[in-house]
């Protein structure tokens, strides 16, 4: 053990209790990972603070030794945004768990970073109220994990982001300083450094306390899923819809591997040999729901559906949603392993983009299963493998990044709601210039000067990379002739 | 161009007038150069907004209103890339055509008010309430530095982690960090229908009212409130298809009816939001005091108003966005140490139900008084944002005496 984690360990061991500090190989081996399993380091330490003056403690402690931390939640992350450092300590919120105040009338809740998204709706939905952000882990996904990665879901398209839902956040500081950025107000003077919190990934600070916009359940909630022969006969139903002027709460598509998956491991009544599958959800007041409805399933049909079967009550809705959410631990049904990214793409360039994953599949000789929220043209492609096979796991990992990175030549983005993390940070020239990543880089400096929190996410190093820097891409406005490269 | 805008607050030693990032860059180097402050505007609505620039250095002034253009609409994917100095007015002119909309309705669209302008004051207007501030619609920003490093951040596709949310730094930074050139934003698909009621209500019964709006199953819009001492009343905005309008209004009018208020239609009156949207501004020679409170406590902010005016010989309106809690006290009469000191008293009653008070537009005087921006809290965090100034702008060119904190 290095001496500065040893000593590190002595002064921790104080503060925490042999129960909040895990220094046993064994019992630091279970942190070895978060949701990307195919990453895995054992931390030096692992801290399990149960309040914000231990949160404060471990920091100083770290800043004093210059060791670096790496926040973590409850695991689930897809980008290695939680792999934790071989010569730092892993601080994880998970006994941070009190619903601190609620505010029914305000439509506002407070919470530590350690309660699960779910609990929070769970927490006010005596009042008719619940938080709209619903990744499909919200079971298991910490509060804290959803505010660093900025966490969509289903829902995402008519209600925002995590970033539209958090009024402030309690930050310790890399420094263990504590600042509250935002406020119960909104439009707290000064910049907004709640916003630019909110997706950093861990990266300028721990989130130790969090307060949370809630909205009214909506009166009616409609639900369909319509069959397609096609992935892009689906997307330009959705597409119709959209330039119809409908904002649903959620569209969702599935493709025929997907759809098989989903419907083994949760029974909803899938089709089977359907080429795609839409789930649409249109919510709020019960006459606009219903006008709307009426709309979608005719653009459904006259865009080509082959059925469309509308949801009967409440249960069989949920049916349907636990089948859709089912995708992911399902594809465990046809492949042991599976990576999965969260490009995004223009919406109307559905079809095309999804017909060069195809061919991209083929060429790498593997199978690609794709469930996705295609209202925004948010991706979640499932390179499938087998692990056991290294020459394949390393195929389709090389799959993988170049469906990622596929996703920014088609005007997109790396990432959704899932982060760079780890995993991603190589690829991020491809999307930006290296004048972009230098800026965002300062900000980070001005909260985090000696880079010791989360370090080696987010941003490609040469260490992270290698020394060759990542294939230049021409700024945009260089693209449209408006500037030279500086 | 004809619009006109308030006198500049400082003496330009030069003015550039930018077509395009190149020349925006080209613009921004040229005030480094000679060692000049940087104050950008658009139309000028809002340069009496912030603190009063610092002494120092000459300044150049950058007007952003040669960046006009609509860069990009794409329609299918509902978002747009557009000039920073392009008038609200005219992007909404042009989106219409496709029956879009950037969902964003501050005042001051009429004297030419910028897109570019409105982000990074961070106004709003009414449909705030539902559609989200500016800051929740810009999706892409390309920023100039005062170094000349063009910066871009966030992309062109509404969902997107990719990197760090940059644009909501530049969000209501009143040009201090940088100068942005372009923004790319989500659209909305215009309304088919639109209906609005009026509902007199003294600031009490009214704040019972939005917290029982904000509780039922209605999706308004814009949920307005105005008034003083006297009385005032809501303005509820509702929209959606014409056939289900109707419906929307009558659960609105239903909520109004418990607590024995009347219900009045405006549907005939074309102007009332405009009138609504600009009173937000107050007219010439008054002070706007801008307060943020939760919802819930519209009543202790027009208390809290009339106490801090009781005895003076200024004359007070409250106008508030009060599904939202941010109310603009609109002070007029009297002198501007008077103003700064029912400006100061309000801010402190404000301070302790946990909100804050912003000065906006104010006479001459009212800052010798009072400090616009009031204390920003933790002296860590006025730090933290010191160092995120000058992480972007080292040497303190753009705009030093404008924010927060003298930054
Ligand atoms: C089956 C499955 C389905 C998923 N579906 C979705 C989905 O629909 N939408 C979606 O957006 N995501 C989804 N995810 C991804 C993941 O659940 C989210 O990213 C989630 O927000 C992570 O939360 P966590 O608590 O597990 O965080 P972790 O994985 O523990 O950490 C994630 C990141 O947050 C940082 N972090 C954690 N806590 C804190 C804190 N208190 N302060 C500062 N930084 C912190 C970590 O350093 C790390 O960078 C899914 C994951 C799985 C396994």
């Amino acid at each position: 053990m290095p001496m500065a984690i040893e000593d590190l360990r002595q002064e921790l061991t104080g503060l925490l209790g042999d129960r909040g500090l895990l220094t046993e190989w064994t019992q630091r081996r279970t942190y070895e990972s978060d949701g990307l399993t195919g990453y895995r380091i054992v931390p030096a330490l692992v801290a399990l603070p149960e309040d914000v003056q231990q949160v404060v403690g471990v920091v100083r402690a770290c800043a004093r030794h210059g060791v670096p931390l790496v926040p973590r939640g409850a695991g689930t992350g897809l980008s290695g945004g939680a792999l934790p450092h071989a010569d730092g300590v892993l601080i994880a919120l998970s006994r941070m768990r009190r619903i601190v105040e609620v505010d029914a009338a305000n439509q506002r809740i407070t919470v530590e970073p350690g309660v699960t998204n779910a609990q929070v709706s769970r927490a006010v939905a005596e009042h008719d109220l619940y938080y709209a952000p619903d990744p499909s882990s919200q079971v298991v996904c910490s509060i804290g994990g959803n505010v660093a990665e900025n966490s969509g879901g289903a829902h995402c398209l008519k209600y925002g982001f995590t970033t539209h839902h958090v009024l402030a956040c309690e930050v310790v500081l890399p420094d263990g300083e504590v600042v509250e950025l935002g406020g119960p107000t909104l439009d707290a003077p000064g910049y907004d450094l709640r916003g630019v919190f909110v997706g950093s990934e861990g990266t300028l600070g721990i989130v130790t306390k969090v307060s949370l916009r809630l909205l009214r359940r909506p009166d009616a909630v409609r639900t369909l899923v319509a069959d397609f022969p096609s992935p892009s006969a689906a997307g330009d139903a959705v597409s119709a819809n959209i330039a119809a002027g409908i904002v649903p709460a959620a569209v969702e598509m599935m493709d025929n591997l997907a759809i098989q998956a989903c419907e083994a491991d949760a029974h909803a009544g899938f089709t089977l040999d359907a080429g795609a599958a839409l789930i649409v959800e249109l919510d709020g007041p019960a006459a606009e729901c219903d006008a709307a409805f009426a709309d979608v399933t005719r653009l459904c049909n006259e865009n080509g559906a082959t059925s469309i079967r509308i949801a009967g009550d409440a249960s069989d809705r949920d049916l349907i949603w636990k089948g859709r959410k089912a995708a992911f631990a399902a594809m465990g049904r046809l492949s042991p392993d599976y990576f999965v990214q969260d490009g995004v793409i223009p919406r109307t360039r559905l079809g095309e983009c999804l017909a060069r994953i195809d061919e991209m599949a083929v060429e790498a000789g593997l199978r690609v299963a794709n469930v996705f929220h295609a209202g925004d043209g948010n991706l979640h492609p499932l390179v499938l493998y087998t692990a056991a096979d290294p020459e394949q796991a390393e195929r389709a990992e090389t799959l993988s990044r170049q469906i990622a990175e596929l996703c920014v030549s088609f005007g997109g983005s790396l990432s959704g709601e899932h982060g760079i993390g780890a995993d991603k940070a190589c690829s991020m020239p491809t999307m930006f210039t290296a004048d972009d990543l230098a800026v965002m880089d300062r900000v980070r400096a001005a909260f985090d000067p000696h880079g010791r929190c989360n370090p080696d996410k987010v941003f490609p190093t040469p260490r992270l990379c290698g020394e060759r820097p990542g294939p230049y891409r021409p700024h945009p406005l260089e693209s449209a002739g408006v500037i030279e490269r500086m | 161009m004809t619009s006109t805008r308030s006198a500049s607050p400082v003496a330009a030693a030069a003015v550039h007038r930018p077509g395009d990032l190149a020349a925006a860059r080209d613009a921004v180097l040229a005030a480094r150069e000679a060692d000049a402050n940087i104050l950008v505007h658009g139309a000028g609505t809002k340069l009496g907004w912030g603190g009063r620039p610092a002494p120092g250095r000459n300044w150049h002034v950058v007007d952003t209103r040669g960046l006009n253009r609509l860069v990009r609409h794409d329609a299918g994917d509902m978002t747009a890339s557009v000039q920073a100095g392009m008038p609200l007015r005219e992007l909404q002119a042009q989106l219409a055509h496709a029956g879009q909309e950037l969902a964003a309705d501050p005042s001051r669209r009429a004297r030419g008010a910028t897109v570019g302008g409105v982000y990074a004051a961070g106004d709003g207007g009414p449909r705030r309430h539902h559609h989200g501030g500016v800051r929740d619609l810009v999706i892409g920003t390309t920023a100039v530095l005062a170094d000349g490093t063009v910066a871009r951040s966030g992309g062109d596709v509404i969902k997107n982690v990719a990197g760090y949310d940059l644009g909501k730094l530049w969000s209501g930074s009143l040009g201090t960090l940088g100068l942005v050139v372009e923004m790319t934003v989500r659209l909305h698909p215009l309304a088919e229908a639109a209906r609005a009621v009026r509902v007199p209500a003294a600031a009490d019964v009214a704040t019972a009212i939005v917290l029982d709006l904000l509780a039922s199953p209605a999706e308004p819009v814009a949920v307005e409130w105005s008034g003083g001492a006297g009385g005032g009343a809501l303005l509820v905005g509702v929209e959606g298809r014409a056939a289900a309008v109707d419906a929307q209004v009558a659960s609105v009018a239903a909520v109004a009816r418990r607590h024995a208020a009347t219900v009045e239609p405006v549907d005939g009156e074309p102007d009332v939001w405009d009138a609504w949207r600009e009173a937000h501004a107050g007219e010439p020679g008054a002070t706007v005091a801008r307060a943020a409170t939760r919802p819930g406590d519209l009543a202790a902010a027009a208390d809290a108003l009339d106490v801090a005016a009781d005895g003076t010989s200024v004359g007070t309106t409250l106008h508030s966005h009060a599904g939202l809690g941010l109310h603009d006290a609109v002070l007029r009469g009297g002198d501007a140490a008077e103003h700064a000191a029912v400006a100061a008293a309000w801010r402190e009653r404000i301070r302790a139900i946990g909100g804050s008070v912003v000065l906006r537009d104010r006479p001459a005087g009212v800052d010798e008084h009072v400090d616009p921006w009031g204390d920003p809290g933790s002296g860590r965090l006025l730090e933290l944002m010191r160092s995120v100034k000058s992480a972007l702008d080292p040497e303190r060119r753009f705009a030093p005496g404008r924010f927060v904190g003298g930054i």
